[in-house]
């Protein structure tokens, strides 16, 4: 059983196709970089795994457990770091991370050193009194970050998680998401190639909805002609020699 | 047992949260002055103008004034997270849609009794100044709760049609007043003139209006029947919001 798991996924948004036929998965102690140009269906997949969206086709599982059937199970296994990190800004980060931990069932010393764990993996401590719309984007991020990792989850699901960040701050987001490898599953989009590249096990590309490629970046640097230094243009040899079809 | 514990639970995190987010936005202040303000004034006015020692006026006049201030309560609850796209943290989590509706509600509820409970000075002028009849002023005080309670109800339902706090206060608004002008005299009288055979203000008065339940408890009766009207009504509401709660925001809203 893989810890994610997507078989034959299509999602329909009335006639619009955003996701099409799309399958792969994930195992335990891999991190998997979802990439692809904005607009490919990225998001919707992510969405689709932290059951926000239910798929038009196919089966999205987490740890065996179907998305649509069993959609509070899988919440429970999984962190979720939506795109934008849309959060309760008007809340103080220490109240927001507690609210989500109890809304995640924890209670008496679980919530405690639960809050007290994220607080340090995630480096919070310096805003958690502030309100969250104090927060600057690289916070905020770290702050969705530890509403994600608050129940020690077995499966991450993080979109975009580096989104806003200066370089230094991609360069600790790394650091942090290697330290949390061990025991977990972790899938993350970006449309960075070179962020993707130098965290991931495996690259998976989509583009128009499509699964263009999946495999450890050095193979698709070999199947592409390139070094793995050349990561951009091994994405774009995948992306350019995708057949252009409307996704209608 | 478990599973009860934890749907408590689930509603309590979420009552939480949505209590302290009046309190922390300034709203609640800001919703606490006005209404008291004026509904203390209408009273006092009356209360110098006729001097007895009953609370008629008071509650005469809160009918119309929740028109503006329930919705006021409401128009955040969903429409402000899905603006702000929090919708989607919240509906990730591993909450089920009827914890959440009832922890929003609860609190909008709680918000709202608190208010209501700051109108208390009136009655305690009254003891203090003679004998009022205190069965009728509590019985008044219940119906004006269960007409709040209405109120929240489908201000809450509204709120989860759209994003925009402004249009989610004036459709709850517009359907405050049809709850309430269908119950005024004159306005049945219109209406039934318009088409006489059809009788449509006597149809609205009797079937819809919450007027004649309302009216019941601040005549002192707290019948079964006016409990139930109020009753269904809520559960009504708060059910259709939990049936577009997924539909409206999760596959099209964001």
């Amino acid at each position: 059983m893989r810890s994610i798991e997507l078989e034959s996924v299509s999602k329909y948004f009335r006639d619009f196709c955003a996701v099409d036929d799309v399958s792969f998965g994930v195992d335990r102690e891999e991190i998997v970089g979802f990439v692809g140009p904005n607009g490919a269906g990225k998001s919707t997949c992510l969405k689709m795994l932290a059951t926000y969206l239910t798929p038009t086709r196919g089966k999205v599982a987490v740890e065996g457990l179907d998305s649509v059937e069993s959609s509070l199970g899988v919440r429970r296994r999984i962190g979720y770091l939506s795109g934008d990190t849309p959060l309760y800004a008007q809340m103080r980060v220490d109240r927001l991370v507690r609210f989500v931990a109890e809304a995640r069932g924890l209670e008496g010393g679980d919530l405690r050193t639960g809050i007290e764990r994220v607080v340090e993996v995630c480096g919070i401590e310096p805003v958690m009194t502030k309100r969250v719309s104090a927060c600057s984007t690289g916070f905020r991020q770290r702050v969705g970050l530890a509403t994600a990792l608050v129940h020690d989850p077995a499966v991450l699901i993080l979109d975009e998680p580096t989104h806003g960040f200066d370089p230094i701050q991609v360069l600790a987001f790394r650091e942090t998401l290697e330290g949390l490898k061990a025991g977990r599953a972790i899938l993350f989009s970006s449309h960075i190639i070179q962020e993707v590249s130098a965290l991931s096990d495996r690259i998976v590309i989509i583009n128009e909805g499509r699964i263009l490629a999946d495999g450890p970046p050095g193979e698709l640097a070999k199947e592409a002609g390139r070094e793995t230094t050349e990561m951009d243009e091994v994405f774009a040899h995948f992306v350019r020699s995708q057949p252009s079809e409307s996704r209608v | 047992m478990k599973s009860t514990r934890e749907t408590i639970q689930g509603t309590a995190v979420v009552y939480r949260r949505e209590l302290a987010a009046y309190f922390d936005a300034t709203i609640a202040y800001v919703y606490a002055s006005a209404f008291l303000g004026l509904s203390c004034a209408i009273y006092m006015n009356s209360f110098f103008l006729n001097a007895k020692l009953e609370m008629t006026s008071f509650f005469d006049s809160l009918p119309f004034l929740f028109i503006p201030f329930v919705p006021a309560i409401t128009m955040r609850l969903w429409a402000e997270e899905r603006a702000q796209r929090t919708f989607e943290l919240l509906l990730t989590l591993p909450l089920q849609p009827v914890q959440i509706v009832a922890g929003k509600y609860l609190a909008a509820m709680t918000l709202f009794a608190i208010v209501l409970a700051g109108t208390f000075p009136i009655p305690t002028m009254l003891l203090w100044l003679g004998r009022p009849d205190m069965g009728l002023i509590i019985a008044g005080y219940v119906g004006s709760l269960l007409l709040g309670g209405q109120f929240l109800a489908f201000g809450l339902f509204v709120s989860g049609l759209t994003r925009d706090q402004i249009v989610a206060f004036v459709l709850a608004a517009l359907i405050g007043a049809l709850f309430v002008l269908s119950g005024q005299d004159k306005v049945v009288e219109v209406l039934d003139g318009l088409v006489p055979d059809w009788a449509v203000g006597t149809f609205l008065y009797q079937s819809l209006s919450v007027m004649p339940h309302f009216e019941a408890f601040t005549d002192g009766v707290v019948g079964l029947g006016h409990v139930a009207y109020f009753g269904s009504m809520i559960v009504f509401f708060v059910f259709m919001n939990l049936v577009t709660l997924r539909k409206v925001g999760g596959e099209f809203g964001d």
